[in-house]
């Protein structure tokens, strides 16, 4: 097993780091004394030198988002930390939150002097109520110890709706809109929230900061692999023995995760499927995962790093319903905005239900392919494509099941699938207001 | 403190003239009324100096916010892959068979509202159940009627 | 956007273009069209949301909507008139755009005028790949009781929801919902209302919003739009009129973008049924003792009104409406002035030539850097579609003050002002106070005033011209000429009416002159008339007759009775307006007016408008003192009072209350309140409205009950909760 390094749940085993002074006693918050010490021009330029990419999924490196905010715009510039955590197989933010929100709070006043920013807001998702009062209690105690300057932290709470991890919709909600995404350009660097310029980054991002601070970006950049320094927080669910958070270097490999930190495959199943970032990415047959955990190694093998959210499922599972419950879940989140994802994620729902129920033809795979093409690169945010890329790996590298479904009538499983009539939400957001009735 | 005052105080976090309290408004209001009632979104609107018709339109847009009235309990079933993938379809059910309601239903008496939800972010201690917003880990069907005896109790 | 020229590549044409111009304009310029549906540059910032205008851009891996582009130097784009890839994204667009459409363009009022149908028509695919149950809603929702909502023809483009969010600012047609579920809707079961509802209707690019009055009633290839101007207020919106076998059968916007930018309001979209109203007036009548009035003939008419002006002996006063076109006030006033020596006249308000010197196209007002409102009259409910620029102007920036000493004014490069309400005395105030700010002269400096009656300035510049002569005061009035329907429905002229020997009436509708006249002659609306109309600008705009009249125009019958006093006077508007135009608008001819008319300078003018006197001062109310003022509503007057589909959009009775003024009477929105002055008082709702300065309250006159001036308010009953 390789050196673990742990950045962002370093000292919660031993410490109650949720107390200002807990965190204090480990080093906390020396890392923006060092920030303020430092000219913003500088502090961009260690964040460059760190490599840090962003772990919100793109993978964009943090300090160039932060060199391309307009500090020179006579407007306030935002600090907005992306903490709607929703991918499907995600469950990492939400433990930074709970149990060292100061890092991730320090990490903000660190990236905030960066961009020569006084107003921070952290949008958390509505449902992380018992993380949204730990995360609130440390702002407050922060502030009431002065540690925050002339800096405004406000933790806003989403209400349900995936879509505002997107980080325009984030900001359109963030306005008391409805969380639809804009068009690009403008950029957020540019024009962000309240038409301001805006460093957007997921919450893991800003909680490796302090400690880019604390060890220097030099050796901060020998960590990890080159292209990916540092360590991430994966989170591993589905058919493993030990499913949990497990932070490791970056580069770790995929089956050394999946084998050892995660116990293996549980009940004695055989591995049938890795989707490697959350939900939303390609996944990996059983002979893909000796792949290093880092942004280009997925990548060169037709995947995505994501949210490094490993779902893990077993030989049980039906891949057509797989694709049917990834799929609702992504047109029940489709903001509704563009054309083709709006539309064409029903439509892929009502196909993938025919395809499972019996009624497909063969010339339905085609069209299913066809639909998620037109999708895929046409819509507006990636939502769309979300939805798609799982289904057509899935599609492609577990053919056969398909066909099979199509020639035997229905599902193969019988029943005997870990899917079978599994029920998602669709019921919801079908509101019709009183009182319209139709004209006769 | 008067709900109107309290939106104030929600309102005065933001820049002047954005909308940004209307989340947090509409939350509060749900919180006060129960569900967003036609008279809760009115007062939410008049608060924030929108119109009913925006407050509306923000709160059908979010799943935590009820258009519809829901029991005074919420009982909140993930069934998104990772829990799916472990059995959350038989705790669903064992849910729907102890309280004889379906998933979206609220129980006959008011008192207990089960729904099927989507991802909760709890996927690696599956099955997660929010029940009134506090989250259950590692639910299986067995440990169903623990939950709804401590709710009632 | 900048002056930059930049050399953009549009399917292999170049193309120069200022920097920063939008690529679906680009690609115009280069003679290409590039097909949008939500994509409407009046509505604000591009929102990207239809796909229909996806492009290939040399150097971006993804397709890209142009909607969203500007042109950059040196940018090369192919449409999907040279790109594989392009045409494969408009073509999938357009599937799912359809997928879920109902298809049933046969019975539908958009059908033959509707983007979706021409663009599936040049782009879309023959056959649909969809098996699957499309969704379904129940349709059509009356969302006002004057447009009604598909919502299974929705495209959901969201170009209503923008209108009513950034345009009209009146949040009110929303969309609920997520996904595929997404629908638009108002708020439970109220109405879409407001000024500007009926917008909606044109800019939806499918037959998902539709007027109710126009529903199933004609298609396309049956009927004819004729461009004409609105003459309901004093804006002059430019308006087409949709004629069907002689009827009018709706009325829609014809873009002037300097004056309404394509945006008319709900009384100038949905009032033109008044054409048909009951009562309705085709032939004259006459009073008869103890019978009251009844029909008689053309010829009988004009017989009885050649006694009555010769019984007068000049001893007549005429009373006009300033809805009257430049031709007819002309016309009138030749016969009377020149022909019967009687050159008493009154209008319904002061009108001055002031404001001459500081004309501006009401588009200014979008760019103004401060816009001062004075006067207390909502602007919308005096000239609605400047309500509008001065929102507009808000979002752009500029400050929207309600005092023309505020200091801010000294740091505004561009300043407007705008007066609406009374104690403006034709415009002669706000020339003074533009003339105190120095704003003669200054680029982008002006200032409008919001009169009463659509064509006042004109009629008045008509009278004026007509006759250098003036008469002397009368001491007692043989004749009564009423003329139009605003002078009809006016209790002061009734009032005048009696003091009178006898009356002429000139209106379109019984209603008015029942039992006060003794010679009622039927009259015409804007929409039957050719002539001439002065906007508010001072902007010289061309009336087409649109439809027949039921009866003979006023040039007509004015231009017979002349005859029998030796006068001449054409039956002809271009004629007649030869006439006046050589007088007061420097010879421009008739034809030369214009479809899109500009604002020109009337040099000629001014000498025939009265100059106003300096102004009286306002009743100024002292600390504490609440001044009410009881305006004309926007949605009232003799044309509204006789459309069932727009009485919903009257005001409630309610009393407008100033945030101040409420806390100090500890009045909240919804309580009762007295409003008395005079020993007389009216009870009323109160609503406090935040925008309203201190001292002033508001109500429509119709809720007023005869009070005005300095007031008392008191609060008598808590809101009582439903």
């Amino acid at each position: 097993m390789a050196e673990v390094h742990e950045v962002l749940l370093a000292g919660t085993d031993e410490h109650d780091l949720r107390r200002l002074d807990e965190y204090r006693a480990i080093g906390g918050y020396r890392g923006v004394e060092k920030a303020r010490a430092m000219t913003s021009d500088a502090l961009i330029e260690e964040l460059q030198a760190a490599n840090l990419r962003g772990r919100g999924g793109a993978g964009f490196p943090m300090g160039r988002k932060a060199s391309l905010i307009d500090r020179k715009s006579p407007k306030p510039k935002y600090l907005v930390v992306n903490a709607d955590e929703s991918e499907p197989g995600a469950f990492k933010d939400r433990e930074v939150m709970a149990k060292v929100p100061h890092r991730l709070i320090e990490g903000c006043l660190i990236a905030a002097h960066a961009i020569e920013s006084t107003d921070v807001f952290i949008y958390i998702r509505g449902e992380y109520l018992t993380e949204y009062e730990i995360l609130a209690a440390a702002v407050d105690e922060a502030r009431e110890a002065g540690i925050f300057g002339d800096v405004t932290i406000t933790v806003h709470r989403g209400a349900g709706a995936y879509i505002c991890g997107e980080e325009t919709a984030l900001l359109e909600s963030l306005e008391g809109k409805r969380g639809q995404p804009r068009p690009r350009p403008p950029f957020p660097p540019i024009q962000g929230l309240y038409a301001a310029p805006t460093q957007i980054n997921n919450v893991c991002t800003i909680a490796t900061v302090p400690m880019i601070l604390e060890m220097g970006a030099a050796e901060f950049a020998k960590t990890g692999v080159p292209s990916s320094p540092g360590t991430a927080i994966f989170s591993v669910s589905g058919n493993v023995v030990r499913p949990g958070n497990y932070e490791l270097d970056l580069g770790t490999p995929m089956r050394e995760l999946i084998y050892e930190h995660a116990g293996g495959i549980a009940a004695g199943r055989e591995l049938k499927a890795v989707i490697p970032g959350g939900s939303s990415v390609p996944a990996l047959t059983p002979d893909q995962i000796d792949v290093p955990l880092d942004y280009d190694s997925l990548g060169a093998i037709g995947t995505f790093f994501g949210a490094a959210s490993l779902i893990v499922v077993d030989d049980r599972c039906c891949m057509v319903q797989l694709a049917l419950r990834s799929t609702k879940f992504y047109a029940h989140e489709s903001c509704g905005k563009c054309t083709p994802c709006r539309v064409g994620t029903r439509w892929m729902v009502q196909i993938l239900e025919s395809i499972e129920n019996g009624t497909a033809t063969l010339a339905d795979l085609e069209l299913l392919d066809s639909v998620g093409d037109n999708i895929l690169g046409k819509v507006l945010c990636a939502l769309g494509e979300f939805a798609v890329y799982p289904v057509a790996s899935y599609l492609d590298k577990w053919r056969d099941e398909f066909v099979a479904h199509i020639e035997h009538g229905g599902c193969p499983f019988e029943g005997s699938s870990s899917l079978d009539g599994i029920v998602a939400p669709s019921d919801q957001h079908a509101h019709t207001p009183a009182g319209q009735e139709a004209l006769v | 403190m008067t709900f109107f005052d309290e939106v104030q105080e929600m309102r005065a976090r933001y820049p002047e003239g954005s909308r940004s309290a209307v989340l947090p408004a509409l939350r509060l209001a749900q919180e006060r009324h129960g569900w967003l009632s036609r008279r809760a979104i009115e007062e939410t609107a008049d608060a924030l100096e929108l119109t009913p018709a925006y407050c509306y339109s923000i709160a059908t847009f979010y799943d935590m916010l009820h258009l519809e009235p829901v029991g005074k309990h919420t009982i909140e079933v993930c069934t998104n892959l990772p829990c799916a993938l472990c059995g959350a379809q038989q705790v669903l059910e064992a849910f729907e068979s102890e309280l004889g309601v379906r998933a979206g239903e609220t129980t006959p008496d008011g008192e207990i509202t089960l729904r099927a939800v989507e991802c909760l972010g709890g996927c690696g201690y599956a099955t997660v159940v929010a029940v009134d917003d506090r989250y259950r880990q590692h639910v299986r069907a067995e440990t169903v009627p623990e939950i709804l005896e401590e709710l009632d109790g | 956007m900048s002056t930059e020229l930049v050399r953009v590549t549009i399917d292999e044409r170049d193309v120069h273009v200022p920097k920063g111009t939008g690529i679906v304009e680009t690609a115009l310029a280069a003679g290409v069209e590039i097909p949008v549906f939500c994509y409407e540059p009046r509505l604000g910032a591009p929102v990207g949301a239809c796909r229909m205008c996806l492009v290939e851009v040399e150097g971006m891996p993804k397709l890209q909507t142009a909607c969203t582009l500007t042109a950059q130097d040196g940018m090369v784009v192919k449409t999907a008139r040279t790109s594989e890839k392009s045409a494969a994204g408009q073509k999938g667009t357009l599937e799912f755009l359809l997928v879920n459409h109902p298809l049933d363009c046969p019975v539908c009022d958009k059908g033959g005028e509707c983007p979706l149908q021409d663009l599936t028509f040049r782009y879309g695919p023959g056959n649909t790949r969809m098996s699957y149950d499309k969704l379904t809603f129940e349709k059509p929702i009356p969302i006002s009781p004057t447009i009604a909502l598909d919502r299974e023809r929705c495209i959901l483009c969201y170009r209503c929801t923008r209108f009513s969010e950034s345009v009209s600012e009146d949040l009110q047609l929303i969309a609920a919902n997520r996904g595929a579920l997404s629908v638009i809707t108002t708020f439970e079961d109220l109405p879409y209302t407001g000024a500007f509802t009926g917008n909606v209707t044109e800019l939806c690019p499918v037959g998902a919003l539709l007027p109710t009055q126009y529903r199933f009633e004609g298609r396309p290839w049956e009927i004819v739009d004729v461009p004409t101007v609105c003459g309901l207020c004093p804006v002059g919106c430019n308006v087409n009129a949709t004629v069907r076998e002689g009827n009018v059968k709706r009325i829609l916007s014809r873009n002037h973008p300097e004056i309404d930018e394509g945006w008319i309001c709900d009384k100038g979209r949905f009032a033109f049924t008044h054409l048909r109203a009951e009562d309705r007036l085709a032939q004259p009548l006459q009073r008869v003792r103890r019978r009251g009035l009844e029909a008689i003939s053309w010829e009988q008419a004009l017989d009885e009104a050649e006694r009555l002006l010769r019984a007068a002996r000049g001893r007549i006063v005429t009373v006009l409406s300033g809805s009257e076109t430049v031709e007819q006030a002309y016309a009138l006033a030749k016969l009377l002035r020149v022909g019967l020596d009687s050159h008493q006249a009154t209008l319904p308000e002061e009108i001055s030539g002031g404001l001459d010197a500081y004309r501006l196209p009401l588009s200014a007002i979008r760019d103004a850097d401060a816009v001062v409102v004075l006067g207390d009259v909502p602007v919308v409910e005096r000239a609605p579609v400047v309500d509008l620029w001065v929102k507009a102007a808000r979002r752009n920036g500029a400050r929207i003050l309600d005092d023309a000493g505020d200091p801010a004014l000294a740091e505004a490069e561009r300043v407007v002002l705008v007066w609406s309400g009374p104690g403006g005395r034709g415009g002669a105030t706000v020339a003074q106070l533009a003339e105190k700010l120095g704003l003669a002269g200054r680029e982008g400096c002006g200032a409008f005033y919001l009169p009463e009656t659509p064509n006042g300035r004109g009629v008045a510049d008509a009278w004026a011209a007509c006759c250098d002569e003036e008469g002397a005061e009368l001491e007692s009035i043989g004749l009564l000429v009423v003329s139009g329907d605003e002078a009809a429905a006016d209790e002061n002229v009734r009032a005048l009416a009696e003091q009178a020997d006898a009356t002429i009436v000139t209106s379109m509708f019984g209603g008015l002159s029942a039992g006060w006249a003794d010679l009622v002659l039927p009259g015409t609306s804007y929409l039957e008339r050719d002539g001439t109309f002065v906007n508010l600008e001072g902007r010289l705009q061309r009336l087409r007759r649109t439809v027949e009249p039921p009866c003979p125009d006023e040039l007509e019958w004015i231009a017979d009775l002349a005859a029998r006093f030796g006068v001449d006077v054409a039956p002809y508007a271009a004629a007649v307006f030869a006439e006046v135009s050589d007088r007061v608008y420097g010879g421009l001819t008739f034809g030369e007016v214009g479809e899109r008319a500009p604002l020109r300078g009337y040099p000629e003018a001014q000498e025939h408008v009265s100059r106003a006197a300096l102004p009286a001062t306002e009743p100024k109310a002292r600390r504490g003192e609440i001044r009410l003022v009881a305006y004309k509503p926007l949605f009232s007057g003799a044309a509204v009072e006789r459309v069932a589909e727009l009485q919903f959009q009257r005001p409630q009775p309610e009393l407008e209350l100033s945030a101040d003024d409420a806390r100090r009477r500890k009045i909240a929105t919804g309580d009762l309140v007295t409003v008395g002055s005079n020993g007389s008082a009216i009870t009323l709702p109160a609503r406090v409205n935040r925008r309203l300065r201190a001292g002033v309250a508001r109500v429509a006159i119709e809720h007023a009950n005869g009070l005005g001036g300095i007031v008392e308010i008191e609060k008598v009953a808590e809101e009582v909760t439903a």
